[in-house]
């Protein structure tokens, strides 16, 4: 039967457009029922025997929830205790439009078959199908549409003959309208709270319910705290006009009162007190308006934390004052207050309770990791269990009288300090996806075990006869490049670079392709690897992407050419194989032959490069020998890395395993050319969407702290090229401090710019500061970054070895592309580090207290910052501590200097300090350090005695 | 236009009877052959409605669009008339070639209907100066078995009483600028008031006397016609003569006198079988193009 759906909607330029859509009804869409036998199903997902324990509903029955309920209550609905749900195509349809994370997360739960939920299409259902009526509104037609589909399943369950009993049908709904409707027509209908509270065996759903808004009444005082928020309308009316403006609320960290708002081509905003912050949230996007001139304050340095439980309002507006008081004039910034919420970003955040006084209490606050998210008021009564354990909330609303926005419980992490615990906290928190694969992205890996096709070889240069192998670091599972080196009977040399063809099996647009370009690179965590694909596993003959060039024998290019290829590998060597073969004279074979002659280029090639005035800086890496069994780290030992920016800076192999040899030099300098020939073939091809990568140079201003530092110790350091600024590291020497030098990298490298991938269409600047390059990209890495299958897929089309797809050729889609994996290598960066500062604090803790040696890397206000070579341990020691009276200090910002009493602290002084674990907090357990040496009376602490505290929990264990 | 070819013999036959008052078909001089009407037939319009008259067949279609107005007159909104003259209608119509019939359809439409004292004009006005409704009346011809405008004319006046223009609000903010607002009811609709739209009629002078919704015989047994559009009080608002023959100002007068006696007399029906029709509501089954 055919119907006609009518509506009217406004067209972009301002119109009024008329839209007729078809809509066809069937008689063939069945109920999904087991129990059911009218219905000519195939299959069903409903189950006959469907029991949940109840006190409402003791009775088999089946869940009809309505928009709303799955909306604000998806965390219930994805416990595994709710099955047997009916998913009505009107709510499907309501919550696609309404909210696509839930949306996702419903598709999610009914594709999972352990939870038998059924989507119901009833809008194409013959006897379901309701038309609008005339004053009906489009709520009021979906809440009937769904009163029917409730209705026709209780009759439909009723009237199957196989079923004496008869299955029942419950509503679930939160409004109240709505309910009584319902109940005229004689369905069962509860509130969604009621129903969850009916669950004998289940108390702990209660938790996870969403506090919705009819609660309101009960929660506090009716005492409005806030000014309300401007309705969306004139939010958007208002920063059309220039009265208000758009940006981002980034909240202060070290003050709950403070926060700035990034708004997009103007700078920083701040706005300050509660009142102004009016219950925006880290990184929700926000309308401001700014406040009269003489109401503009400056930045506060007071860290003002949200301690008390539930302060009284006295107590605030004191801190207020003290703001107030504070902003200089001179220093004030722009100010305004937050008028509106454009977009809300709240996600889940991880945390811990804090347990309230009163012991029958439900309603308990929750402190969230991030010191930028205010405390969340959330209702358990699990409080004593979740005590001490790393949870979820997530946040439902901030109603306007609340000083916390309300939340409710998602799940539970494990106990805190616990390390899986502790890594899927650092997970979530940085955003890394660490979900397994999905069946959907596992489906397109290849079929093992897989082999080379004939019509694989069409398009395919097969150069097995070649003496290929790789070198890597010990243990690597990711071999993923391969090197050749051959003479020519011309004389001159040919080397190649093979990379596993990695866009062979990965085809654009299929599932595990867009699972690979969101998760973007892979993420090493300290004894976990997160990876963006899927393992593949290559043996020795293998299908790969092949850079060649003839080169001669000063190692300059005189051809390069791309080819898709097949490889024989003829030996997977460790960088200390390979260098042995190198050394060793004796050996005359193949391998060993073309090992030497790559050998040979690399370090011509790597003296050219510096000569160019490729940047060789330092920093400290850790590295943990874990405890095989209970994989806690038992030793540390830092590895001082002398590598390139590049490396650094992306994080390639080298920053993880960390090895100096000349062998692993020569893998990474071919790999550098590789990646910089097929920059510019891309780039030459594509000019508009080639993906490369660029470094920006530093602005002068960034060097100020290392030209600093250098002047104290009369060292002078140049600034204005690469070049120079690696000529003067090279020659920085200090007689007597050998580890001068290795300091002022350290220093060199945090002046240093965020390499970033970017789409050539989109930018004109692709100078790669460190490596001295006009142009980059990557390419070699293809199993562990994404952004290198875009470029082997770019250059395929470039040599005509694939075909293209629009995407690729859409600029602005790669620049988003760019963009995400920007983001993703940047947070993977900062889950590395959280990893290392938490294995070094659990570290510390078996260690106890330990007295070490370190430097001066740089001097605050109010602190000196050190650096403890030993363990590559930075940490900051204090002056003004809390329960002790201040010290005098000065501070001198050109040195820059501190004198504390007596004593005057410069960069790179050498210090004594002890380590001990700060475990007061245990959220944000810290490294503590107090000065040992020099001896300043009343801020020093006297050396501990370290004896063998470290042994003991050995001991115990 | 679709011409038929009459031997002498018929003429002086079909004179004769009309004379007489008897046409061939059994009518009186000023009656209509048997007409239907069908509204909301075409589901995309704002408003359409189906006319048959005798085999001669139109479908009206008139669509509702955010326009200016014209600088003269800046609170009104104006119609825009089309005619297809399909090639359905007749083979003549084929290529090109009923188009010179459809810009002359077109343009006495546009004469009779669209001026302020046949449409509300001022109720399609949105904001003065800025914005109105621009109907978009669009004639299609289906079959061409004579009296065209008589035909088009009640299948306009249906339309219009059909047509359901979406309702819009206009917002002002802060500083001036209007934007337009558009209910989420599709069941808030403005109607347009048809009281005071005329019907046409054509009156074919035949012989010594006139007769009311020729056939194709009757027309090329006549030299010229009249065309009246009369409203339901019998006003008078628009004639024109068509055709090569010239008439003398008394059978004008005669002509114009029985144009208002049974245009004034159509209108009554014609309101009644609207009316009718729309109480019946959504559930009852159109008869549409096949019934």
């Amino acid at each position: 039967m055919l119907k006609s759906k009518t509506f009217v909607k406004k067209t972009r330029s301002g119109g009024v457009m008329k839209i007729v859509r078809e809509h066809y009804l069937r008689d063939d869409i069945w109920c999904g029922s087991e129990s059911c036998s009218e219905c000519k199903q195939e299959s069903t997902v409903l189950q006959r025997d469907a029991c949940i324990e109840s006190n409402l509903c003791p009775y088999a029955h089946y869940l009809i929830p309505d928009t709303n309920v799955v909306l604000h209550q998806i965390d219930v609905l994805e416990d595994p205790v709710i099955r047997n749900v009916i998913i009505v195509q009107t709510v499907l349809q309501e919550v696609r439009h309404r909210s696509a994370p839930v949306y996702k997360r419903l598709k999610d739960i009914i594709h999972e078959k352990e939870k038998h939920f059924y989507t119901f299409t009833n809008e194409h259902h013959n006897e379901t199908f309701v038309e609008r009526e005339p004053g009906e509104s489009a709520n009021d037609r979906n809440d009937r549409a769904i009163r029917v589909a409730a209705k026709w399943y209780s009759q439909h369950l009723k009237t199957s003959k196989s079923d004496p009993d008869g299955l029942k049908v419950v509503l679930l709904t939160n409004d109240q309208g709505n309910k009584e409707k319902a109940e005229e027509s004689g369905l069962l209908v509860y509130k969604c709270e009621e129903y969850i509270k009916s669950l004998i065996a289940n108390p702990e759903l209660v938790d996870q319910l969403a506090l919705s808004n009819d609660d309101k009444n009960e929660i506090t005082s009716s005492k409005m705290l806030f000014p309300e928020h401007l309705p969306l309308s004139r939010i958007q009316a208002g920063i059309k006009s220039g009265s208000f403006l758009q940006g981002t609320f980034r909240a202060s960290r070290d003050n709950y009162l403070e926060a700035t708002v990034f708004v997009q081509g103007e700078g920083e905003d701040s706005t300050e007190g509660l009142q102004n912050l009016n219950r925006g949230v880290h990184q929700d996007v926000v309308a401001v308006q700014l406040l009269p001139r003489d109401q503009w304050v400056a930045p506060s340095s007071f860290v003002l934390q949200d301690e008390g439980a539930a302060k009284d309002d006295d107590a605030e507006e004191e801190e207020d004052r003290v703001l107030r008081i504070s902003a200089a004039e001179a220093a004030r910034k722009p100010t305004g207050k937050v008028v509106g919420i454009i977009k809300r970003s709240w996600r889940p955040f991880c945390g811990m309770l804090n347990v309230s006084h009163i012991k029958e209490s439900t309603r308990h606050l929750f402190t969230p990791a991030d010191r930028r998210v205010p405390r969340i008021r959330i209702e358990t009564r699990q409080a004593a269990t979740l005590a001490g354990q790393r949870i979820m909330v997530a946040i439902d609303g901030w109603p306007r009288h609340s000083r916390y926005p309300n939340g409710h419980f998602v799940r539970s992490l494990g106990s805190a300090g616990d390390k899986e615990t502790e890594q899927e906290v650092l997970l979530l928190e940085h955003d890394v996806p660490h979900q397994a694969f999905s069946q959907a992205v596992l489906s397109f890996l290849p079929k093992m075990p897989w082999s080379i096709t004939p019509e694989d070889m069409v398009k395919r240069e097969d150069l097995r006869h070649l003496t290929v192998c790789s070198v890597d670091p010990p243990g690597c599972t990711d071999i993923d490049d391969a090197l050749h080196c051959r003479e020519l009977d011309n004389g001159n040399l040919e080397v190649g670079v093979h990379i596993a063809d990695v866009s062979h099996f990965i085809r654009p647009g299929n599932a595990l392709d867009k699972e690979a370009a969101n998760r973007g690179t892979t993420v090493y965590l300290c004894g976990k690897l997160i990876r963006a694909v899927t393992m593949f596993f290559f043996d020795f003959i293998r299908m790969a992407f092949s850079c060649i060039w003839e080169m001669n024998h000063k190692a300059e290019i005189l051809k390069t050419r791309f080819t898709k290829s097949v490889i024989n590998s003829k030996a997977s060597l460790t960088y200390a194989e390979a260098q042995m073969r190198i050394d060793d004279t004796t050996r005359t074979d193949d391998i060993t032959k073309s090992l030497r002659g790559l050998n040979k280029l690399a370090k011509i090639l790597k003296k050219q490069r510096i000569q160019n005035g490729a940047l060789t800086l330092s920093s400290l890496e850790v590295r943990f020998h874990i405890d095989s069994e209970t994989h806690d780290p038992i030793d540390l030992q830092t590895k001082e890395l002398i590598v390139f920016v590049c490396a650094m800076l992306s994080f390639q192999h080298t920053t993880v395993h960390l090895v100096i040899r000349e062998t692993n030099s020569m893998v990474e300098e071919f790999m550098l050319l590789a990646n910089i020939s097929v920059a510019q073939k891309i780039y030459d091809e594509f000019p508009d969407c080639a993906m490369l990568r660029k470094h920006p140079a530093p602005p002068p201003s960034n060097y100020d702290i290392l030209l600093k530092a250098a002047k104290s110790k009369a060292v002078e350091i140049h600034t204005d090229s690469a070049k120079a600024l690696a000529d003067s590291l090279d020659v920085a020497k200090v007689d007597n401090f050998p580890y001068f030098n290795t300091l002022l990298r350290i220093l060199a490298t945090r002046c240093m710019m965020q390499a970033v991938y970017f789409c050539s269409g989109m930018d004109s600047d692709f100078h790669h500061y460190g490596l001295a390059s006009p142009i980059y990209t990557h390419f070699t890495s293809p199993i562990r970054r994404y952004a290198d299958i875009i470029v082997h897929r770019l250059l395929a089309v470039a040599i005509g070895a694939d075909s293209t797809y629009p995407d690729l050729m859409d600029k602005h889609k790669q620049s988003a592309l760019a963009n995400n994996l920007n983001y993703r290598h940047k947070m993977s960066q900062y889950a590395q580090r959280a990893s290392v500062a938490f294995h070094t604090q659990l570290f510390f803790k078996s260690r106890g207290i330990l007295n070490e040696e370190g430097f001066v890397l740089f001097v605050r206000k109010n602190a000196i910052i050190v650096l403890i070579p030993r363990f590559g341990l930075e940490g900051t020691v204090f002056f003004d501590t809390k329960d002790k009276a201040t010290p005098n200090l000065v501070f001198d910002e050109e040195g820059p200097t501190l004198k504390v009493e007596q004593h005057t602290f410069c960069i790179f002084d050498k210090v004594k300090v002890t380590i001990s674990l700060d475990d007061s907090n245990i959220q944000h357990q810290k490294i503590r350090m107090s000065l040992i040496d020099p001896v300043i009376p009343g801020v020093s602490v006297p050396a501990p005695d370290v004896e063998p505290q470290a042994k003991k929990p050995k001991l115990d264990r | 236009m679709a011409a038929v070819q009459v031997s002498e013999a018929e003429k002086v036959y079909i004179l004769h009877g009309i004379r007489d008052d008897l046409r061939v078909d059994g009518r009186g001089c000023e009656d209509y052959r048997h007409m239907e009407i069908e509204t909301d037939v075409v589901s995309n319009t704002d408003g359409s409605a189906k006319v048959t008259l005798g085999h001669t067949a139109v479908l009206v279609g008139i669509k509702a669009e955010i326009g200016k107005p014209r600088p003269m007159v800046p609170d009104e909104g104006y119609l825009e008339f089309f005619v297809d003259c399909s090639a359905n209608a007749t083979p003549e119509f084929e290529g090109r070639g009923g188009e010179e019939l459809g810009t002359e359809l077109s343009n006495t439409l546009y004469k009779v209907f669209n001026n302020k004292h046949s449409v509300d004009l001022k109720s399609l006005c949105i904001s003065t100066g800025e914005h109105c409704w621009v109907l978009y009346v669009d004639v299609l011809l289906l079959q061409c078995d004579g009296n065209l405008y008589d035909a088009i004319s009640v299948a306009i006046k249906a339309a219009l009483f059909n047509t359901k223009i979406p309702r819009v609000h206009i917002s002002a903010d802060d500083e001036g600028g209007k934007e337009i607002e558009l209910s989420d009811d599709p069941y808030d609709c403005m109607r347009l008031n048809v009281e005071n739209v005329p019907c046409i009629v054509t009156l074919c002078k035949v012989g010594h006397r006139h007769v009311v919704d020729a056939t194709l015989q009757e027309k090329a047994c006549s030299v010229a016609s009249l065309i009246i559009s009369v409203t339901h009080k019998g006003t008078v608002t628009c004639t024109r003569k068509v055709g090569g023959g010239s008439l003398d100002p008394e059978s004008i007068f005669e002509m114009t006198e029985a144009g208002k006696r049974v245009g004034k007399a159509l209108h009554a029906p014609l309101m009644k079988l609207l009316q009718q029709e729309e109480s019946l509501g959504k559930k009852h089954q159109k008869v549409g193009f096949l019934g």
